[in-house]
């Protein structure tokens, strides 16, 4: 491995760098003599016979060397002698030749082979590339393949599969819904949680960055995966601080598809899949069986001691009964839910020769959420140009997208509430609004959930974005270049919903106001601008310097417009036109958000005789977001590597053929934070003026001496590669420190106001990540190859110096039906907080709890809660194989998690705390089955009652272990010979499984008003 | 070849040097970015009108239900001063029977008192980012206005920490050293400390004293309150001195808080100014053919004697929600009959108690066997200012005052009861005892949300009708309130 390659490796230096350098340059000038060499040619790619620009050609053990111009032309001027002259360039094979002083004809002509694996070894952070060789930092980069071998739903999805430390939080709650964002995380979280809603963003989200521009998550959701050229994960310090204020909580680089050169060439991609839902979890009981528990919950009995009631109740409950017998057991669950089917399509059509390359694309998307009515489509066209004149380039990425999503209208919580003794449909198969209408008090009015489903609801969004990347470069030495780029994108996204006037939610509502239509729109215009100067240059054949400087803005405005109307009176006609009015006390909504950020960046690295490595990072951030007080914030970071395998005593071994140690330390901010929360905000008295005509006062507090939320983060970690390129291992060890943390926080009332945004305590993470990687077959020559791969990650939050700041979260948490979460000094973030209990006391059938001393009590104090569990489990990873033989590949990857624990919401609220409305909903079998009762003393459940309150104990926590099969693909890449007679220059197909199964120590109802899916995709891949 | 390369890249360190200082110093401004859904701090304390715009959006929150348009006039205190009869019936009284019974621990009256603690302070905290933001702003005023918007914020400020203090703090004459509310003295991003009552009450006295000194050019003492609608166009922002805390308004807080503090040389001399001033015409007491000649259009609040008064647009809805006879079935506020004819209005000379009592004539409309009071009921002519007003002080208060502060011996103050009682159409008391001044004080306070602190200042039982059990004996349970539970737990 050659190191003047490097050069070329695109690394950005300092404006101040570049008079600095100016002397190294003079210095390396070329000294002629007269007993001179000269050798002259062209270098040109083996694949298309383009030729190469920038490569490096040198004298090899000596400092002379040049590199081709813009033809692919050199000219090697050096002291007459043998030697070996070295062509080396990025992302191709080097090639070595031998002068023998009189073959100079014999250098006219080199051809350059591309080195497919290679290319993988670079790191792109968005800013700069650098070989992973040469760089300091914890990343992981994944190439489009990589990432639809183990599933093809979205970028977000592969990447939890592959990478350990990416972590995309199953939502219990909304399933999987496929216009739901996920929240994600790498490396955990730095915010305190629970305060999503509060600050708008979700502050543990990490950055993402398209093609060099900062991008939203719902982007990179519809993103098409076959635009994808490769994904990187920044993870520590080293790697994020050039990102500064924004990276505490990493960074995932995307780069799509760059036109490669050459004729017209077509390609299409598609993806045909099939979902459907997983209600395994589900555990709901029969009609039979919800009848008997109603019964012995007291449904059926009349506690006024009325006869009347009494027969009324009798009457009720033989009615059920003869149903039952007739047979009725109604299923509800598969009313909602369909079989999704998925397809997607990309055409990219791309060409051109050296000066001008050109890249045009359509996709197209259409997925079908397992719940009727839920869809999401994607139309994306884009244009992406590269123009090349003499030391200039010009690079264009434009794209066009539209968004269409729906959702429906009722959740799928109420088809598992209703009761499998109702009927769907009535005697003429038509759906009554009621499954049973109370008279005289004589049980609960019963809505159907059939009858609000079929009525002409909508719940649907649509959404149109321009966006424009634009990157003028200028080589303007073999060493030094300039790059200006700036970003525009446009997204206009119209939100509407509709309820008709027959929907159950308007019974108690008067005539003219039934009905409610609501129209939310956002308008969002963000820019973004980023001027950098990059050098790169070898030094005595030992120095590798590589630096960038350089400066960066953004403005991000969004806009909402919102307003709603009712009084309809029709379910068909449903044209806002035929709304009566507006909702009484009405008005319309409109919020707007500026945010503008400018900062100073610079990186460096240098590497001594491809041994030692230094990285460093400085970056100045200023941010509108931020007060007058501290508006500029210094984000700086260290790293440290050593590639042993380079060292002498390893170089004649063939053992290792990687083997880097590493280290990093930095403070990457993080500023997901709302716009104006550093300044008061006023608002007119609106509700009454005087004779002095309008008022005004404070409409929120800011604090302008607001502290930014940076993370110190510490990395030390190695990456091997040994036995013959068989083995690969990652290790990393990391610990961070957030201080200060930035929250909403609960004032004393004398304050004048009751939150306000302000710095409270630390939070301190620590936590390691493993890959592991064998082949026990590797025989890349003969295309076959096994691989066996396991991840694992571990990671462990606690709180520090909080104090009392957030106690309100604390009382509220402890009053609430469900909250465990608490926020106390030294404890976790994740931590399960509840009153230990001993079980239910056979004798009795009440629980016993253990107080904070240890002893037992039969009475709840909530002051006696403690740490009962940690939702993070102790490991967490991916283990899977992969099996390549020739064109043929089959993958099979799994999740699994030890070590967790979780609070058994389902045995909470759907066994126990069953209250006198929910025993009206159709309830989990355990509620029936495993209840205290005389004849069933050792139950783990109290009794069967109404009344009961059950407090949250430890009871429902529980050991969570899990492992999903995450993911299953076959693939086949057709030869050559096979498929050359259809002009067909690639072929691939795919079958890929993902989510097939989840095997789990908990049972708990998970996807509450969305379904969990199954998926089945296939994948055709053609080039023509 | 070489010296040009090397000159071009002079150049290019020269362009981009320049280029990063241009931007580096226009950042700092770029980065100045205002909200445009909300008003930002800066664009709306740039200009004189804008502080005039706080202030008076200051004066309006004081018309909220918690504060001074129900809770601290008419309702929450006045039913701790024992002024309603309180019904039987639990389901349309059951809040305010444990109110009566001073449960302040009840669920509701936590809730209850918690709203009104914050919405105080939170007044309070507009005065002080008023106050913070006009020092360095002085050169945005005109006339006078700089001295009278900051005199009046710091009032403000003073008369809301005053109120607060004499509701949580302790019986003042008992336990003056004692831990009572926290003061805000500035805006401040830390809670501020809880101190001892004595420590709060002189920070009031610092606040309005230097109100006074502010307000010492107040027109108010030259052209008087200036009520009448002048119709030209020009600013009024200078005219309805009562609407606001004019200089008189601050003297006369000055007086009722130097008697809450024990100071009764103090109470007396400012008392006296105002009494004074009105001597001299600036404040009048009430033309008695506007309360005994024409029945239907009285002015029951006496407007000409308001020295300081909110203004509420919506008024009325003060009887509606909370006198008015014809609420019945639900709750309605009125005097008990058995203190109405036995000590209020009736008694003879013992009491002072007289049925030709204007304030009885005017405000005391009988439906049934019941009077009720109409005090807050809208005047026929309803484009009148004086039917929005919730007075706040008045000139009445400034005699009982007097008469309270003349001497140690309470039967010194005969001479001020008697003026006052002579502009009310009864006859003057032979004697003054601290019984009959607190008959002055009901008679001339009620449904104003000042009997309680009467009570509390003088630590006397509260009178109530026997039928509720007698009065209520002194005690601190019942006139300390606890501190609001989001004071203690954050």
């Amino acid at each position: 491995m050659n190191m003047i390659d490097m050069k070329w490796n695109v690394s950005h230096s300092v404006v101040a760098f570049i008079t600095f350098f100016l002397l190294f340059m003079s210095g390396s000038a070329l000294a002629q003599n007269s007993g001179t060499a000269v050798l002259k040619g062209t270098v040109t790619d083996s694949s298309d016979g383009f030729p190469l620009i920038g490569v490096s050609v040198i004298v090899e053990g000596k400092k002379y060397g040049v590199i081709t111009d813009l033809d692919g032309n050199y000219e090697l001027r050096f002291p007459k002698q043998t030697a070996t002259i070295v062509f080396s360039y990025v992302g191709y094979d080097d090639v070595e030749k031998e002068y023998n002083l009189k073959n100079e004809a014999s250098f006219s002509k080199i051809v350059m082979y591309m080195n497919a694996t290679e290319l993988e070894d670079v790191i792109v952070t968005g800013v700069y590339e650098r070989k992973k060789e040469s760089f300091t930092g914890a990343s992981a980069t994944f190439k489009t393949d990589q990432l639809k071998a183990v599933g093809t739903n979205n970028v977000l999805q592969s990447l939890k599969t592959l990478d350990p430390s990416f972590k995309m939080m199953e939502s219990a709650q909304f399933g999987s819904n496929p216009n739901m964002m996920p929240d994600v995380e790498i490396r955990g979280k730095t915010s305190v949680m629970g305060l999503k809603e509060e600050y708008g963003t979700d502050p543990n989200q990490p950055l993402f960055i398209l093609d060099g521009f900062e991008t939203t998550i719902e982007t990179i959701m519809n993103l098409n995966m076959n635009r994808v050229a490769s994904v990187t994960i920044l993870k520590d310090a080293a790697s994020t601080a050039i990102y500064g204020s924004k990276a505490s909580n990493g960074v995932v680089v995307i780069e799509t598809k760059a036109p490669a050169r050459g004729r017209l060439q077509l390609s299409y991609k598609g993806d045909y899949g099939l979902s459907m839902a997983d209600l395994t979890d589900y555990n709901l009981m029969n009609a039979r069986e919800k009848l008997q528990f109603e019964t012995l919950a007291g449904v059926y009995t009349d506690r006024s001691g009325s006869p009347f009631t009494q027969i009324q109740l009798d009457a009720l409950r033989n009615e059920r009964l003869k149903e039952i017998e007739r047979g009725v057991d109604t299923y509800w669950l598969s009313e909602p839910i369909r079989s999704g089917v998925t397809h997607k399509h990309n055409i990219y059509a791309e060409g051109g020769e050296d000066k001008i390359r050109y890249g045009i694309g359509l996709s197209y998307g259409n997925v079908a959420g397992v719940m009727k009515g839920s869809d999401r489509q994607t139309l994306e066209g884009n244009v992406d140009l590269i123009y090349r004149t003499g030391k200039f380039q010009f690079s264009n990425k434009l794209t066009i997208d539209y968004l269409e999503t729906a959702n429906p209208t009722v959740s799928f919580s109420e088809y598992a509430y209703a009761n499998p003794y109702y009927r769907k449909y009535n005697a003429l198969g038509k759906v009554d609004k009621y499954l049973y209408y109370s008279e005289d008090g004589i049980g609960s009015t019963v809505t159907n959930p059939l009858w609000d489903a079929h009525l002409n609801n909508w719940d649907k969004a649509s959404g149109f974005g321009f966006t424009n990347n634009f990157i003028f470069e200028w080589f303007v030495t073999e060493d030094l270049r300039m790059r200006a780029k700036f970003g525009l994108s446009k997204s206009d996204d119209d939100e509407q919903t509709r309820l008709s006037p027959l929907h159950s939610s308007f019974d108690e509502v008067g005539e003219t106001e039934k009905g409610l239509y609501s129209r939310t729109q956002i308008q969002q215009l963000v820019y973004e601008g980023d001027v950098s100067v990059t050098f790169g240059k070898l030094i005595a054949q030992k120095h590798m310097l590589n630096a960038v400087g350089g400066f960066n803005f953004s403005n991000n405005s969004q806009h909402v417009y919102g307003y709603s109307a009712n009084g309809f009176t029709d379910d068909q006609f449903d044209a806002p036109s035929f709304a009566n009015g507006y909702p009484v006390d009405g008005k319309p909504d409109y919020r707007e958000t500026l945010k503008r950020a400018v900062s100073f960046y610079v990186n460096g690295g240098y590497v001594y005789d491809d041994r030692y490595l230094m990285d460093f990072n400085y970056r100045l951030d200023g941010a509108s977001m931020f007060g007058t007080g501290n508006r500029f914030r210094n984000t700086w970071s260290v790293g440290l590597g050593w590639n042993v395998h380079k060292e002498h005593f390893l170089k004649d071994n063939d053992f290792f053929s990687f083997f880097k140690i590493r280290g990093s330390v930095g403070n990457p901010g993080n500023q997901n934070f709302s716009a104006y929360q550093a300044f008061s905000t006023y608002k007119f008295n609106g509700w009454m003026t005087n004779i002095f005509g309008t008022g005004v006062i404070l409409n929120a507090l800011g604090n302008a001496e607001l502290a930014w939320q940076e993370t110190v983060n510490y990395d030390i970690g190695a990456d091997l590669t040994f036995w013959g390129e068989r083995v690969n291992l990652t290790l990393d060890y990391f610990w961070k420190d957030t201080d200060p943390l930035l929250a909403i926080i609960t004032t004393r009332g004398s304050m004048g106001v009751t939150s306000v945004a302000m710095n409270a305590g630390r939070q301190h993470t620590k936590g390691w990540e493993a890959t592991f990687k064998i082949s026990p077959i590797y025989r890349p020559a003969e295309r076959i190859n096994w691989n066996i791969s396991i991840n694992a990650a571990h990671s462990r939050s606690r709180y520090a110096d909080i104090g009392n700041a957030f106690s309100a979260l604390n009382e509220s948490g402890k009053s609430s039906l469900v909250g465990t979460t608490r926020y106390y000094d030294g404890g976790s973030p994740t931590a399960i907080w509840a009153v230990r209990s001993a079980g239910i006391d056979p004798a009795t059938g009440q629980e016993v709890f253990i107080k904070k001393d240890g002893s037992y009590s039969l009475t709840y104090d909530v002051s006696d809660e403690v740490v009962v569990g940690d939702t993070q489990p102790s490991v967490e990873g991916i283990f899977g194989s992969t099996l390549y033989f020739k064109g043929l590949s089959v993958g099979c990857y799994f999740r699994y998690r030890v070590g967790g624990q979780v609070f058994n919401t389902s045995l909470f609220q759907k066994v126990e705390n069953i209250g006198t409305e929910d025993v009206y909903n159709n309830q989990d079998k355990r509620a029936l089955y495993d209840r205290w009762s005389p004849d069933n003393r050792e139950a783990y459940f109290k009794g069967i009652s109404m009344v009961q309150k059950t407090e949250k104990s430890s009871r429902f926590v529980m050991d969570e272990n899990t492992l999903t099969g995450e993911s299953v693909n076959i693939g086949y890449e057709f030869p050559d010979r096979m498929i050359r007679r259809l002009r067909i220059s690639a072929l691939n197909l795919q079958l890929t499984m993902t989510d097939m199964f989840r095997a789990s120590t908990v049972r708990v109802e998970r996807g509450i008003d969305y379904p969990f899916a199954r998926s089945v995709t296939m994948s055709l891949g053609i080039t023509f | 070849m070489r010296e040009m390369k090397i000159m071009r890249r002079n150049i290019l360190y020269v362009l981009a040097a320049s280029v990063c200082l241009i931007l580096t110093t226009g950042c700092s401004e770029w980065l100045d970015v205002k909200p445009y859904d909300k008003i930002a701090e800066d664009d709306l304390l740039s200009t004189e009108e804008g502080y005039m715009k706080l202030l008076n959006g200051i004066y309006i929150e004081l018309n909220r239900d918690m504060l001074y348009g129900g809770a601290l006039s008419v309702e929450m205190v006045e039913i701790m001063g024992g002024a309603y009869v309180i019904g039987s019936d639990n389901a349309v009284w059951g809040n305010y029977r444990d109110l009566s019974e001073y449960k302040y621990g009840s669920d509701y009256w936590r809730a209850r008192l918690n709203e009104t603690w914050n919405k105080a302070y939170s007044l309070i905290l507009n005065c002080n980012l008023l106050l913070e933001n006009i020092e360095g702003s002085r050169h945005l005023f005109t006339e006078d206005n700089f001295n009278v918007i900051k005199g009046e914020a710091l009032a403000l400020r003073a008369m809301l920490h005053f109120d607060m203090l004499r509701l949580f703090g302790p019986v003042f004459s008992r336990n003056s050293s004692q831990q009572s509310i926290p003061y805000y003295k500035a805006y401040s991003m830390e809670p501020q400390p809880i101190r001892p009552a004595v420590e709060i009450a002189e920070l009031i006295w610092h606040d309005l004293m230097e109100a006074r000194i502010l307000l010492s050019q107040d027109p108010v003492r030259t052209d008087g309150m200036m009520m009448d609608d002048v119709g030209s166009g020009t600013s009024v922002f200078m005219k309805y001195r009562s609407l606001r805390l004019n200089y008189y308004a601050v003297t006369a807080l000055l007086a009722r808080s130097a008697l809450y503090f024990g100071n009764k040389e103090s109470a007396l001399r400012y008392a006296l100014e105002v009494i004074e001033a009105a001597k001299n015409g600036v404040i009048s007491f009430v033309d008695k053919s506007l309360v005994t000649g024409s029945p239907d259009d009285p002015d029951r609040i006496f407007s000409s004697e308001v020295i300081f008064a909110l203004s509420h647009s919506q008024r009325n809805s003060l009887f509606k929600d909370y006198y008015d006879p014809s609420r019945i079935p639900n709750f309605v506020f009125r005097m008990d009959n058995e203190m109405m004819s036995n000590m209020i209005y009736g008694g003879g000379m013992t009491t002072g108690g007289s049925l030709d009592d204007y304030r009885y004539r005017v405000n005391w409309v009988a439906t049934g066997a019941n009077r009720y009071f109409y005090k807050y009921s809208d005047m026929v002519d309803t484009g009148n200012i004086r039917n929005t007003m919730i007075p706040m002080i008045r000139l009445g208060e400034m005699y009982l005052i007097a008469a309270e502060a003349k001497s140690e011996d309470i039967s010194a103050g005969l001479s001020y009861v008697n003026t006052l009682r002579s502009y009310r159409g009864v006859n003057p008391l032979s004697a003054l005892t601290r019984e009959n001044l607190q008959y002055e004080y009901i008679r001339e306070l009620y449904g104003e949300g000042q009997i309680f602190f009467m009570y509390k200042r003088m630590f006397s039982p509260i009178l109530r009708s026997s039928q509720a059990g007698g009065p209520v004996e002194p005690e601190d349970k019942v006139f300390v309130i606890p501190l609001p539970d989001s004071e203690i737990e954050n």
